[in-house]
């Protein structure tokens, strides 16, 4: 019987970089097992992650070999599969390497059916569980524990969204109602006015306006009226007083 | 009987210096409109599609309003010089029209600004940013505008790229989230348009895509929009409402 696989004590986690696509609906993000794996790997070995749907996750069983690796197509049925074979030189120390692994990444071995491990988008948001294994050419060498359940983003329908104001800003009212009142003032004055006017023509009061305001205007000259000489026959009357008929000579 | 004369005076004075200002006021106001009316930030597409247009409405009131300002202005300062009743009755009467088409483009502007929430233009975008009906014109202005607002002030959707994770959109059925967890517009690009790096954009790695959203370069513009629209109108018509008193006053006493 082949010897079990050597169960290391590192968890499999969701890259902890503050990154903002580490987790959509179809991808995530982990973070690069550096290290783990040396001390069990040869420079032929190669390293698989292993997803398994998280209530599936105790059903898995191990691959014996390359050949039986379930592939990324037997998803929805077997309930987990494996990708991202890479080469345990990889994810040694001294390795250069980008410090997170993005799973699901490659849509064109989806769309084009190839049998090679295909890291496809995950069909469904999970929850997922995860782990690494170390195969050899004799079977698996190592693994490591089993992540956390890993649940991807859900995406809700825009027409959840509420477009409508919360509330109307108080700007909004202290114009209109200051602008209100001013057009009311100037209406009534106006109508008051109008209203007066009808009132009193009706009733035939003349209201007298008391003009403070003239005009200018051209003033004529009109020259002081000259005294009218007396006419014959009056003597004793007050001077400027003239007579229109002659009169019986009066006392002085 | 002199004092009666400088007050009149005095009242005279006010009064054109009054509609000196009103005239100066509304060739402002005037200028002010064009400007909104000529978008200069390109968010009138946007706005359009929102079905409600009033605060492209109040700034083509506020054009002519401004004009009859100022013409209003200058006959109301003949009017006053030469005392004649006529005249500023006339003046009255069409100052009040105009008080009132003011009055109604200040308020439409203010109350339209209300609407324009956060909500209402992610809604939008989510609906009919890269739709794929054919043939639909204003679904394409509305991509374009996006995709110009995104380029020039390097943001992404309304509050974040996260907008279209949150959210199903159109793009997101022409767009499989694998590779376009938001659109390219969001990742930072070199001169030739290309994203820097891909990878880098699509993980959302700091520095190869942009966090910020776009309402800030949108709600900008149309609130100098609105308020200049509003509350410089709002001064305008209450400096009116003071020199058309005093208008009415002077006109009462003339003498016929």
């Amino acid at each position: 019987l082949p010897t079990p696989p050597a169960r290391l004590p590192y968890v499999p986690q969701v890259s902890p970089m503050a990154l903002l696509g580490k987790v959509t609906a179809t991808t995530f993000a982990l973070e690069r097992p550096c290290c783990v794996f040396d001390g069990h790997a040869d420079a032929s070995d190669a390293v698989w992650l292993a997803v398994a749907f998280a209530n599936a996750s105790a059903t898995f069983r191990n691959p014996r070999s390359r050949a039986d690796v379930p592939r990324y197509k037997q998803l929805p049925t077997a309930r987990s599969y494996m990708t991202l074979e890479t080469a345990a030189a990889a994810f040694s120390c001294s390795a250069q390497s980008p410090p997170v692994l993005r799973v699901g990444g490659d849509t064109a071995c989806r769309d084009q059916g190839r049998e090679d491990p295909c890291n496809g988008p995950l069909p469904s948001p999970g929850p997922y569980r995860v782990k690494f294994l170390l195969m050899g050419c004799r079977g698996p060498k190592a693994e490591t524990r089993w992540s956390e359940p890993i649940l991807l983003l859900r995406a809700v329908s825009p027409g959840t969204i509420d477009p409508a104001p919360t509330r109307h800003g108080s700007d909004v009212v202290v114009i209109a109602s200051i602008l209100a009142s001013l057009g009311a003032v100037l209406a009534t004055i106006v109508l008051g006015a109008l209203g007066a006017k009808v009132w009193g023509s009706l009733c035939h009061q003349d209201l007298g306006t008391d003009a403070f305001i003239r005009r200018s205007y051209r003033t004529h000259h009109i020259p002081p009226a000259l005294p009218q000489p007396l006419p014959p026959g009056c003597r004793c009357s007050p001077p400027g007083l003239c007579c229109s008929a002659p009169r019986p000579p009066a006392l002085c | 009987m002199a004092k009666s004369d400088d007050c009149v005076h005095i009242l005279q004075g006010l009064l054109v210096f009054g509609n000196v200002v009103i005239g100066m006021c509304g060739i402002a106001l005037t200028a002010e409109c064009i400007y909104f009316v000529s978008n200069p930030h390109g968010v009138y597409p946007l706005l359009k599609a929102t079905e409600n247009n009033d605060i492209y409405a109040a700034a083509w009131i506020g054009i002519f309003v401004g004009l009859a300002l100022f013409a209003l202005s200058i006959l109301g300062i003949i009017g006053v010089i030469k005392a004649s009743r006529t005249l500023l009755l006339v003046y009255i009467i069409l100052m009040l029209i105009t008080f009132a088409f003011e009055m109604a483009s200040c308020i439409t502007a203010a109350t339209h600004r209300d609407s324009l929430t956060p909500s209402l233009f992610l809604k939008q975008m989510l609906e009919r940013y890269q739709r794929s009906e054919p043939g639909n014109n204003s679904d394409n202005e509305i991509t374009k505008t996006w995709d110009e607002l995104m380029l020039q002030n390097h943001c992404c959707g309304v509050l974040g790229p996260s907008d279209w994770q949150e959210y199903t959109s159109a793009f997101r059925l022409t767009h499989n989230d694998a590779d376009y967890p938001w659109p390219r517009k969001c990742c930072v690009l070199d001169a030739q348009g290309l994203p820097v790096n891909l990878d880098g954009c699509k993980l959302g790695v700091p520095g190869y895509y942009n966090s910020n959203g776009c309402y800030d370069a949108i709600s900008g513009p149309v609130n100098t929009h609105a308020w200049g629209v509003a509350w410089f109108g709002f001064a305008i018509l209450c400096w009116t409402f003071c020199v058309l008193l005093g208008t009415m006053f002077y006109w009462s006493g003339i003498e016929y």
